[in-house]
C-alpha cells in the first residue's frame, strides 16, 4: 500500500532517519518570518504555516551562491569547481505552488536545452521533495487560476496531508514511493484517512475565490505594450525589489567577483537581481533601455504573463500571492491583472461612446 | 472622542480640502492614500478629478511617506508638454517635514506644492501585530474606539491603539505639517523648535557596546537586501545609491552580515539629522526590521549639538550639509 500515516510526534524520527543521507531543509520561524533552512534540530520545523515568507527557491537558488573559487598567480588562473553538488537534498514541507515553481526553474536553467546551468540542474536532480497540501490557502492565493491547486501532487516525490493529529503520507514519484517503502515503521492509512484527505483537498480548492482570467491577460498583453494602462499600474510602485525577491519564480541573478588581492584568490558569486532595479538594464555605455519605473513595472508583468508563455508555453506565475502581501505600496498583482483584462472592454466603451 | 472619531473627521477634512484645491484650480493632481486591498495596508493614489476625492482615506495604516512621490527618483508629474504640474499632497506631520527638507535640499519647488495638512494620530505597527498573530491569516483590521481590531477566519483580537503604534509615533511631536498657510491648507503649525527628551531610546543607549552590537546583529539576520527601506524613504533620493555603484564596487552585495550591516549603517549615516522620523522604512520592511533607534540617536545628536530638528521649515540647512565657524570641535583629537 502506498498510503501511510505519520504521527505528528514522529517528525523527529523521520528527520533522524533521513538526515544522514540528505541535507534536510524545512520551514522554520525566523523572527516571525517562515523560511526554509537546513535543519539542525527537528523541533524547529514548522508545518502548520500559511506559506513561507521567503520562497524555498532559496534552497536550490540561494540569494548568494559561489559558482567557483579561483587562485591567481602571475601567469595562471586555477579554478576550483563546486565539490558539493552530489550531496542529496531533501526539501520537507514544501507547498504545491512552490514545488511547481521548480518546474519553471528547470526551463529557465536549461534554456530549451541549448544551454544548461549545471549547478542548478545537478542540485535539482539530487533533490527530493516531501510536500504538504495547503489546508487553508490565503485569500491572496490564486493557484487554481494558473494551473495549480492547493493539493497538486504532480511535482512532489512524497505528498503529505495534514489530517489533524496525523499526516497522510503518499509516495508520488518512483523515488518517493521507494522512500515511503523504506520507512517501514509508518502505519497503513485507513479508508477513512483517505476520505478525509479528499474532503480537505476539496474544501481547500473551493476556498480559493480569487479567479483570474489568465487567457485574456496573455492575449491582451500581446497588443498592449504601449498602452497607457502601464502609467496607472506603475503609479504607486516605489521601485523596491520585494515582489521579485519574494517571488518563487523569479530567477534573475547578477554575477560578481570577490577578489582577495592580498592572497591572490577569489570567488565568483551569483546573487539575486531584479528587473525592478534601474541598474538591471544599465549598459556600459550609460544607455538604459529600461530607464523608467513604468518600463520596469511592465517588464515584470510581461515576463511572467507574456514572455514565459511565448518561450516555454507556461505561465511564469504560480499564484502564491506573495507579491500581493509583501508589496510596500500595496500594488496588488490581482488588481494589475484585472486592469489588463479590462483593456479591451474600455476600448469598446469608447467606440460606443 | 477616540481614534475612530478622529479618523472620520480627518477623512472629511482631507476630502473637503482636496475638492476645494481641485475646483479652484489651485492644484492639478492630489497625492493621497486610498483603501488597501489586503489588511494592514493602504495604497498611495494620485487623483486628478474632483469626483475622485472620495477615494481618499485616512486609517492609521497610511504608512507610506507620500513625499516619496515628489523626490527626483520618481517620475515627475508633468503635463503633456513637460511642464511641472501643481501638486496637492495629503500631509501628516512627517510628510510635511519631508516636503520642507526636500525644498531645503532644492529637490522640490514649494511654489508647485500645496499640502493638505491634518493632525496625524499615528501609524499602526504592522510588523508587531503580524508577529503576534503568527501563522494565521489576518482578514480585516479596523479601528474601533481606541482599539485596533484584528479579525481572522474564526477569531478576533483586540490591540490597545496607544501600545501598538510605531515607536516613532509614540514620541512624535510634529503631528501636522510645520508650514504657513501659503503652502498648506487644513491643519498646519509654525514650529521653530521642539522639546524632545528622546526617552524612547534611553534604554538602548544604556546598553553596553556588545549588547548594542548583538541587538543590531540579531535584528538584521533576516534582511534580504530588497531595499524597500531605501525606496520608501523620502530622503533617500540619490541618482545612484552608494550600494549600487559598481565602477568601482564600494561594498559587497551578498547577504553576508558584513554586507548587510554596511548597507544599513551607511544608510543611517546618510540620514544623520535628515531623517524625518516617519517610520516608513520599518513599516514597509517585508521581514519586519525596525532599526529606527539608530536614526533616532542621530536625530538626538543633531538636536543636542546643533539644536536642529529636520523639516521644521523650508530654509534651515541640515547641520551635516552646513558649516559654521562657531561650531564646536571638541571631539577633534589634538595633534600633539
Amino acid at each position: 500500500m502506498d498510503q501511510k500515516i505519520l504521527k505528528k510526534d514522529q517528525i523527529g524520527k523521520l528527520y533522524n532517519e533521513l538526515v544522514g543521507e540528505y541535507d534536510f531543509y524545512a520551514p522554520i520561524n525566523k523572527k516571525g518570518n517562515i523560511a526554509f533552512e537546513k535543519i539542525e534540530n527537528p523541533e524547529d520545523i514548522v508545518l502548520d504555516y500559511l506559506n513561507s515568507k521567503i520562497p524555498p527557491k532559496s534552497v536550490l537558488f540561494p540569494q548568494n551562491e559561489v559558482l567557483f573559487e579561483y587562485t591567481l598567480d602571475e601567469k595562471d588562473v586555477e579554478i576550483t569547481d563546486r565539490q558539493d553538488l552530489e550531496q542529496k537534498i531533501l526539501i520537507f514541507g514544501i507547498r504545491p505552488c512552490d514545488a511547481y515553481s521548480f518546474e519553471l526553474f528547470a526551463n529557465f536553467f536549461s534554456f530549451h536545452g541549448d544551454w544548461k546551468d549545471d549547478i542548478y540542474l545537478k542540485k535539482k536532480e539530487n533533490t527530493t521533495l516531501i510536500g504538504i497540501g495547503c489546508n487553508t490557502p490565503r485569500t491572496t492565493c490564486f493557484c487554481t487560476s494558473v494551473n495549480g491547486n492547493p493539493f497538486k501532487k504532480d511535482n512532489m516525490d512524497v505528498f503529505l496531508t495534514d489530517l489533524g493529529d496525523t499526516y497522510l503520507v503518499e509516495g508520488i514519484s518512483d523515488k518517493g514511493k521507494g522512500m515511503v517503502q523504506k520507512l517501514s515503521w509508518l502505519s497503513d492509512a485507513s479508508k477513512d484517512d483517505l476520505k478525509k484527505a479528499e474532503e480537505l483537498a476539496k474544501i481547500a480548492e473551493e476556498s480559493i475565490t480569487t479567479k483570474i482570467d489568465v487567457d485574456t491577460v496573455v492575449k491582451n498583453l500581446e497588443t498592449c505594450f504601449e498602452h497607457p494602462v502601464w502609467d496607472e499600474i506603475s503609479e504607486s510602485c516605489i521601485g523596491c525589489g520585494s515582489c521579485a525577491y519574494f517571488c518563487p519564480t523569479c530567477t534573475c541573478f547578477d554575477v560578481i567577483d570577490e577578489t582577495d588581492h592580498y592572497n591572490n584568490r577569489g570567488r565568483r558569486i551569483r546573487i539575486w537581481d531584479t528587473c525592478q532595479s534601474c541598474l538591471y538594464t544599465l549598459e556600459t555605455s550609460g544607455h538604459n533601455p529600461r530607464d523608467t519605473k513604468i518600463q520596469r513595472c511592465r517588464n515584470r508583468i510581461m515576463h511572467k504573463f507574456s514572455y514565459y508563455p511565448t518561450n516555454y508555453d507556461l505561465l511564469g506565475c504560480v499564484g502564491c500571492g506573495r507579491c500581493v502581501y509583501v508589496c510596500p505600496a500595496n500594488n496588488d498583482l490581482r488588481v494589475i491583472l484585472d486592469k489588463i483584462n479590462k483593456i479591451e472592454e474600455k476600448e469598446d466603451e469608447k467606440v460606443v461612446a | 472622542m477616540g481614534i475612530e472619531t478622529d479618523n472620520k473627521e480627518i477623512i472629511s477634512s482631507i476630502r473637503e480640502n482636496a475638492k476645494w484645491l481641485l475646483s479652484e484650480n489651485q492644484v492639478d493632481v492630489i497625492i493621497g492614500y486610498s483603501e488597501g486591498t489586503v489588511p494592514l495596508s493602504s495604497t498611495p493614489i494620485i487623483i486628478r478629478k474632483e469626483e475622485d476625492v472620495d477615494k481618499l482615506i485616512w486609517n492609521n495604516l497610511c504608512y507610506i511617506n507620500l513625499a516619496r512621490y515628489l523626490a527626483p527618483l520618481m517620475p515627475q508629474l508633468c503635463d503633456s508638454e513637460g511642464n511641472s504640474l501643481k501638486i496637492g499632497i495629503v500631509a501628516k506631520g512627517c510628510v510635511g517635514r519631508a516636503v520642507n527638507l526636500l525644498a531645503v535640499e532644492k529637490q522640490v519647488n514649494l511654489d508647485n506644492i500645496k499640502m493638505i495638512g491634518f493632525n496625524c494620530n499615528g501609524i499602526v505597527n504592522r510588523s508587531k501585530i503580524d508577529l503576534e498573530i503568527g501563522e494565521k491569516e489576518i482578514l480585516d483590521v479596523s479601528i474601533s474606539g481606541d482599539d485596533i481590531i484584528v479579525k481572522g477566519h474564526d477569531w478576533e483580537k483586540k490591540f490597545p491603539y496607544d501600545q501598538y503604534i510605531n515607536e516613532l509615533c509614540k514620541v512624535c511631536q510634529i503631528k501636522s505639517p510645520s508650514a504657513t498657510d501659503a503652502n498648506c491648507v487644513g491643519e498646519c503649525q509654525e514650529l521653530e523648535s521642539i522639546h524632545d527628551e528622546f526617552s524612547d531610546i534611553a534604554e538602548f543607549e544604556s546598553k553596553s557596546a556588545d549588547e548594542k552590537w548583538a541587538y543590531i546583529k540579531d535584528a538584521l539576520q533576516v534582511c534580504t537586501l530588497c531595499y524597500s527601506c531605501r525606496q520608501a524613504c523620502p530622503m533617500c533620493y540619490c541618482n545612484l545609491c552608494f550600494v549600487d555603484q559598481n565602477m568601482p564596487t564600494w561594498f559587497g552585495k551578498t547577504t553576508q552580515f558584513t554586507d548587510i550591516f554596511t548597507f544599513h549603517l551607511i544608510r543611517a549615516q546618510h540620514l544623520a539629522g535628515r531623517c524625518v522620523a516617519c517610520g516608513a522604512c520599518s513599516s514597509v520592511c517585508p521581514v519586519g526590521i525596525d532599526l529606527n533607534i539608530i536614526t533616532r540617536k542621530l536625530e538626538k545628536i543633531a538636536k543636542e549639538r546643533f539644536d536642529y530638528t529636520s523639516g521644521l521649515n523650508a530654509e534651515t540647512i541640515p547641520p551635516m550639509m552646513d558649516f559654521k565657524m562657531e561650531d564646536e570641535e571638541e571631539f577633534m583629537l589634538e595633534e600633539d
